[in-house]
């Protein structure tokens, strides 16, 4: 039996005017992404990946056509998205090119923030953010600040406030693009582990080719559009 | 997870110097209010500790702080023969400076009515009162005096017999009590050459001019305190006083009154004026401040709202660290107020409910500055993490 897809885009297209033009950054994209998937965006800069992971992630409605969560429709043209945190905190992580780790807080303490915002006890987060970086091999920098870590380290902490959440989604954009070539895959080997172990659907915009081997499937985009 | 109280830790020294700077301001209001809270405590020393019930002045005038006053130095027995006065006393103030060990000292000279009044009321922390009508003094030590110190004041040498603290007039100068006789021989010392112009002129006419006064000028006297038996009707007092026509009578009240509405109402607008000025000053810089830490948290905030925080959550961070600012900037400048005022060469008088309605004041500038800090914030959207 088939499971149902955890994120799927029908028809998305997002248009905005451009002085006397119509820009179509994303022009009616539909896929599907199932349960312990890890599928790769391509396209060179422009093709509309970023457009599609800000619509896939709540973050912009799309002008036309619909996003559905879990079978869910989560979003749709006009809608107030700011009203769909709580639907984001708990269903969809996410992991940017930059770590985006909230310098005055610790390793430990950014992962356990996801959770706090969760209303999740104080000592059952830090000791839930705790398990989740020591299974990330980042036991020895629980207590470190983000600018004592190295960048490697910093991608893994923002990997771990991803899955502090257990949510069923995870969205990243470019997250190996300030990684040399070892981290990168280290990173993207990450990505895989999650997909088989947490069975999340994992959607990763990346631009390198030297990862691609660990991927279940790529969509390639151009002009807004998928063409593979 | 208190954000605020971990961003502060992180950043413990751009905090300090925020609340130093936010302290300072703080500092300075206080030692505005403080220093007209001073002024009226001077200027109503006399009159709150002097013990008169009323204070028969010089007719059709509101002596002797607001105005001059000069009445007649016998005029005392008149007044202790209305009915309801228990007692009445002679007083007379006037500045004077002298030179003492090649230093010129500046005091507020005030007769008092020796024996009746031997200066038991101020505030002696060294010495004795008066213990006799000739020659004794008791000085402030805001003069410069110490006991046993022996000045020359007219053609005489007063010896200090008793020290004060905290008791000087309205501009700051400290009191020197002398009984009501010397005072009026320093007051009216005349240099050789006077006194050979008066003598030239046959004793015709006085060497200072009476302008016309009924009551001879080298002996006239400030006031008359008088105390009233426990019984008596003040008004009745009054009445009795008022029908002879040369003399005014001012309760206690309306000499506070006086000082307070006429003669330090400029001072008193002009110092609120100042302060209403600062707090101007510390609204801006506190707004400014949380401005700029909130526009320092935009991308953190974007972080916050696209992991999904709510907003009570972001306005906390932002509120809690405009109070937080605030309550450490109170804090350090009434530590800073305490410290430094005591120094200051007039009396800054730190009242617990002026530094409670400062508090008032800084809470809503914080809440000010927090609302246009949340204001900003409530602008970020999520995907600005992206930019």
């Amino acid at each position: 039996m088939i499971a149902a897809p955890i994120l799927t885009l029908r028809d998305a297209a997002r248009h905005y005017p451009s002085g006397d033009t119509l820009v179509r950054a994303l022009d009616g994209v539909s896929f599907n992404i199932y349960p312990g998937e890890l599928v790769g965006i391509l396209g060179p800069s422009g093709s509309g990946k970023s457009t599609l992971l800000l619509i896939a992630g709540l973050l912009e409605p799309p002008s036309a056509g619909e996003v559905h969560i879990r079978g869910k429709c989560v979003s749709h043209p006009g809608m107030d998205l700011d009203q769909m945190r709580h639907f984001r905190r708990n269903n969809i992580g996410f992991v940017f090119q930059k770590a985006n780790l909230i310098p005055f807080l610790t390793a430990v303490e950014n992962v356990a923030l996801a959770l706090h915002i969760d209303d999740v006890p104080a000592r059952a987060a830090r000791s839930y953010a705790a398990h989740l970086l020591a299974s990330l091999d980042l036991a020895h920098r629980v207590d470190s600040i983000p600018s004592r870590l190295s960048g490697g380290e910093q991608q893994r902490v923002a990997v771990a406030r991803a899955l502090a959440t257990d949510p069923g989604l995870i969205l990243a954009d470019e997250p190996t693009a300030a990684l040399d070539s070892v981290r990168g895959r280290q990173v993207i080997g990450l990505f895989r582990q999650i997909a088989d172990e947490r069975k999340a659907g994992v959607l990763v915009v990346t631009h390198d080719p030297r990862t691609l081997d660990l991927f279940d499937r790529t969509i390639e985009m151009n002009d807004g559009r998928i063409v593979g | 997870m208190n954000l605020a109280l971990k961003d502060i830790r992180h950043n413990a020294v751009r905090f300090l110097l925020t609340v130093t700077g936010v302290a300072f301001l703080i500092t300075a209001s206080i030692g505005m209010v403080g220093l007209y809270r001073g002024i009226v405590s001077d200027a109503l020393l006399i009159i709150e500790e002097v013990g008169a019930d009323l204070w028969v002045v010089q007719g059709g005038r509101a002596g002797p702080f607001s105005e001059s006053s000069a009445i007649s130095a016998e005029l005392d027995r008149r007044v202790e023969g209305v009915a309801g006065v228990a007692s009445a006393r002679r007083f007379v103030q006037v500045s004077q400076q002298f030179d003492h060990g090649g230093r010129q000292l500046r005091a507020a000279l005030v007769g008092v009515d020796y024996p009746e009044d031997a200066g038991q009321w101020t505030h002696l922390i060294q010495g004795r009162p008066l213990a006799s009508g000739h020659f004794e003094a008791i000085a402030d030590e805001a003069v410069g005096l110490s006991l046993g110190d022996r000045i020359r004041l007219g053609q005489e040498d007063y010896t200090i017999v008793g020290l004060t603290r905290g008791m000087v007039d309205m501009s700051g100068d400290g009191l020197l009590l002398v009984s009501v006789n010397d005072a009026l021989a320093i007051a009216q010392r005349r240099t050789s050459e006077e006194v050979l112009l008066a003598r030239s002129a046959g004793g015709r006419a006085p060497a200072a001019p009476s302008g016309g006064s009924s009551v001879r000028q080298d002996s006239k006297i400030a006031a008359v305190l008088v105390t009233l038996d426990p019984a008596a009707d003040p008004e009745a007092v009054r009445r009795t006083i008022l029908r002879w026509g040369d003399a005014n009578v001012l309760s206690k009240a309306e000499q506070a009154g006086l000082l307070l509405d006429q003669r330090l109402w400029r001072l008193r607008v002009q110092i609120l004026a100042f302060t209403a000025v600062l707090l101007l000053v510390m609204t801006i810089v506190i707004s400014l401040i949380i401005y700029m830490l909130t526009m320092e948290k935009v991308h953190e905030i974007a972080l916050l709202k696209l992991m999904g925080a709510r907003n009570t959550l972001i306005i906390g961070m932002i509120a809690q660290q405009s109070f937080l600012i605030g309550a450490a900037a109170l804090g350090l400048g009434l530590v800073l107020a305490q410290g430094i005022f005591p120094h200051f060469p007039r009396k800054v008088a730190i009242d617990p409910g002026d530094i409670a309605m400062l508090g008032g004041a800084v809470a809503l500038v914080c809440g000010f500055a927090s609302l246009i800090g949340i204001s900003r914030a409530m602008k970020v959207r999520a995907q600005e993490v992206l930019s």
